[in-house]
């Protein structure tokens, strides 16, 4: 009788018994729903309900409560999209607007962390003092993205004295004016993004290196006996074998992207004038600086527009990977 | 066995829920403090902050009421995200009066009549220009905490002498000064307008500048929105401002402007290692200067300011000034005994002793101010025939961003002025 109530010690499932089976599935489905039902109330709480709310304002004009209060279909958009030129301008050649620079930095930022995360996952396995070289290119990883953003004006500082990149150009030129790298449109979004390649890269080299460990040696061997060389080792072995990682990779570098913000804060402030804004400041902009929250929410959804799909890419792709193994 | 995992799954629910529901409620209502105290937001860091809390110690010993102060550099949004989370600060010192009428329009504020501080008593202690502006719909919101004169321009005296220089009356012997320094081989002018923040720097510049060649009553409708920017008047003031803002005369050039910050810029005036030799923003320069930049200045010797030259000689030196107003945005005695004695030349004398800022107190004596450069920026708004509040301070919500965002596409390109100066009064038409 004491014993009864407490768990046999080989917990083997009571083999099933005819009747009662599909009570006690019933029953079971359920207890789990209650298992899974705080993780849901806190999703529900805290991402589907503001998601909802969100993609709701932005069909109207908001008071500075954020109550929707004026339904304007879809004039917020068609605003955003036609008439807004700091948003998106196709007037001119070459266009400009948040959006756009959005896109330079998925080209730009992608590109070069990718390139430079693989290069030296690649080559550090080949040295002896690989701890080292990881070491230093993962501690930016570690830092916040505001003291990067202060770090990176000090890099960038016109003043030759404080900005060690004009005291570079500086020692190689004397008469040559500091180049105000954060204060010419043309060049305020590279300057962005190269600290914040700066402090992402460690991520792609870990997990890349990570992933080069994985390949079993036994190929690389046969393919060195079989007489190939170093270079199409990499293109016909470790590039199709890294090929996972380097889509997961590439996944979260987008998401990183789109969503970006921090940086630009607290470097530029979206500026010089309007030309580093991106399509998460034009948001913050717009709803907490111009007291635009429906306008401000429209900008949210096209963010989600543009994200949305690509979670769904990548979810897909673990399960199908998930299959395979 | 099946009853026991149910019991689990059950009260893990049921504990989640009573987790979930007492934050909830913890949350509901916004944290309570402890009795006897206020929390003040406002934007003012370094010297100007220092010398806030200077009178908010004499408050709390005065009446035991602890005050809380949070610095938010960037306070539009901040106000705006602690509005709509229910959970704002007792009093916000707010620099502009287009957003205080903004808030004013939303009830978030509330008019000062109604917490103890009637009409009359404001006039006493006030000027009927200050209190106008920090009031809205006919009801005054803001008392006025502190001024300054944006009309000076910092230069050093040391250097002036050096090279038989003299003060400038008129724009021409400004930029005939400029000239001279620059045929010294040194470069005349820093301008901090650039990244982050700093582009309000050129809005005084055109203030300034519109403010003697379109005269008074222009700069009151342009600012209010009934004069539009694609007026002759607003083209040719930006041109002027062209004339010292070029890659001949500032440090680094156009591109070195703009990147520099507003402080950054009075450092390589007034640092230990200068850079150039004037410096153009409001009175308080003089207290970042001598607090942060460089302890090692001498007013009056190695630091000291001029009033902005006249341009048209027939509309004389309008002053451009700005001020920075405490509103409430709830109504507590402690509030009101904060606002009242705020609103004292008592609190006023302590402030300004501090040399940071100036009083726009009318019962604050002038020998309150500790140095000759507190004390002339004093006399200078005490004495302005005219006084124009800082416009871009005027255009509604974050306009005045805004303004100085297009004027940086001014001095970068100069050719386009006209289309700059279109796209932003597109921006803006309708926004009054």
């Amino acid at each position: 009788m004491s014993t009864q109530g407490l768990p046999s010690p080989v917990a083997a499932p009571p083999p099933s018994k005819g009747r009662g089976e599909g009570l006690l599935s019933a029953g079971r489905r359920f207890q789990g729903f209650l298992f899974v039902l705080p993780a849901l109330l806190v999703l529900a709480i805290f991402l589907i309900y503001p998601a909802y709310y969100t993609i709701r304002l932005s069909f109207y004009e908001g008071d500075f409560k954020f109550n929707p209060v004026h339904w304007l279909g879809i004039d917020n958009f068609k605003n955003l999209l036609t008439n807004d030129p700091d948003f998106l301008d196709l007037s001119k050649f070459p266009p400009s607007g948040a959006l756009i620079n959005n896109l330079r930095w998925v080209v730009v930022y992608i590109s070069l962390a990718l390139i430079i995360g693989l290069a030296l996952a690649v080559l550090a396995v080949r040295v002896r003092y690989e701890r080292a070289v990881k070491a230093a290119i993962f501690v930016p990883m570690a830092i916040s993205a505001t003291a990067v953003g202060i770090i990176w004006l000090f890099v960038y500082s016109p003043n030759p004295d404080i900005g060690v990149l004009n005291a570079v150009v500086h020692a190689f030129d004397h008469g040559v004016q500091p180049i105000a790298w954060l204060g010419r449109p043309g060049l305020v979004n590279y300057a962005l993004i190269f600290a914040y390649v700066w402090a992402s890269t460690g991520f792609v080299m870990v997990v890349l290196s990570a992933a080069i460990k994985g390949i079993p040696t036994e190929i690389m061997e046969a393919a060195r006996v079989d007489g190939a060389g170093e270079w199409n080792i990499f293109r016909r072995i470790m590039l199709p074998m890294l090929s996972l990682p380097l889509s997961v990779v590439t996944i979260w570098l987008f998401i990183n992207v789109i969503k970006v913000f921090d940086i630009i804060y607290v470097m530029t402030g979206g500026g010089p004038g309007t030309s580093s804004r991106v399509i998460a400041f034009t948001m913050y902009e717009e709803t907490f600086h111009n007291g635009r929250p429906g306008y401000g929410a429209a900008v949210a959804v096209i963010m989600l527009v543009l994200i949305a799909p690509v979670m769904v890419l990548n979810v897909r792709r673990f399960r199908s990977e998930r299959v395979i193994a | 066995m099946k009853r026991r995992s149910w019991f689990i799954a059950s009260a893990l629910v049921l504990a989640v829920l009573v987790a979930g529901l007492s934050a909830a409620a913890v949350s509901a209502k916004p944290a309570k403090r402890s009795a006897g105290s206020i929390e003040v937001l406002s934007l003012w860091g370094g010297s100007e902050k220092d010398a806030f809390l200077k009178v908010t110690d004499a408050f709390t010993k005065a009446t035991g009421i602890k005050v809380e102060y949070t610095s938010a550099r960037d306070f539009i949004p901040e106000v705006r995200t602690r509005l709509a989370a229910g959970n704002p600060p007792d009093i916000g010192i707010l620099p502009r009066p287009g957003f205080i009428g903004t808030l004013a329009q939303q009830n978030a504020i509330k008019p000062l009549s109604g917490l103890g501080l009637s009409n009359a008593y404001m006039q006493q202690n006030y000027s009927a220009g200050w209190l106008k502006l920090g009031s809205s719909g006919g009801k005054i919101y803001g008392v006025p905490a502190k001024a300054n004169s944006k009309s000076v321009i910092w230069y050093k005296p040391d250097s002036f002498k050096k090279y038989k220089f003299k003060v400038p009356r008129t724009w021409n012997q400004l930029l005939a000064l400029t000239k001279a320094y620059k045929k010294k081989g040194l470069v005349p002018w820093s301008v901090g307008a650039g990244p982050n923040q700093s582009q309000w720097t050129l809005t005084d510049w055109f203030e300034n500048i519109y403010a003697r060649t379109a005269g008074p009553v222009k700069y009151q409708q342009l600012f209010t929105g009934k004069l539009k920017f694609t007026d002759p008047s607003v083209a040719k003031a930006c041109r002027i401002m062209t004339q010292i803002i070029n890659n001949k005369y500032v440090l680094n050039g156009v591109q070195g402007v703009l990147g520099q910050s507003f402080v950054g810029g009075i450092g390589d005036v007034f640092g230990t290692s200068p850079k150039a030799q004037l410096y153009f923003e409001g009175g308080f320069v003089g207290g970042i200067a001598l607090q942060q930049v460089n302890p090692g200045l001498v007013p009056g010797k190695t630091i000291n300011s001029f009033r902005w030259p006249t341009i048209n000689a027939k509309l004389d030196h309008p002053v451009v000034g700005a001020a920075d107003f405490a509103a409430a945005f709830k109504d507590t005695p402690e509030v009101r005994q904060f606002l009242k004695y705020i609103s004292t030349a008592a609190a006023g004398t302590i402030w300004t002793s501090t040399g940071a800022v100036i009083s726009p107190n009318k019962k604050v004596p002038g020998t309150a101010y500790p140095n000759i450069l507190a004390r002339g920026e004093a006399r200078q708004i005490a004495s302005a025939k005219t006084f124009l509040f800082d416009g871009s301070d005027l255009l509604p919500g974050a306009f005045g961003d805004t303004w100085g965002f297009a004027l940086q596409d001014v001095i970068q390109k100069p050719g386009n002025i006209p289309s700059i100066l279109s796209t932003f009064q597109n921006k803006i038409a309708g926004q009054f």
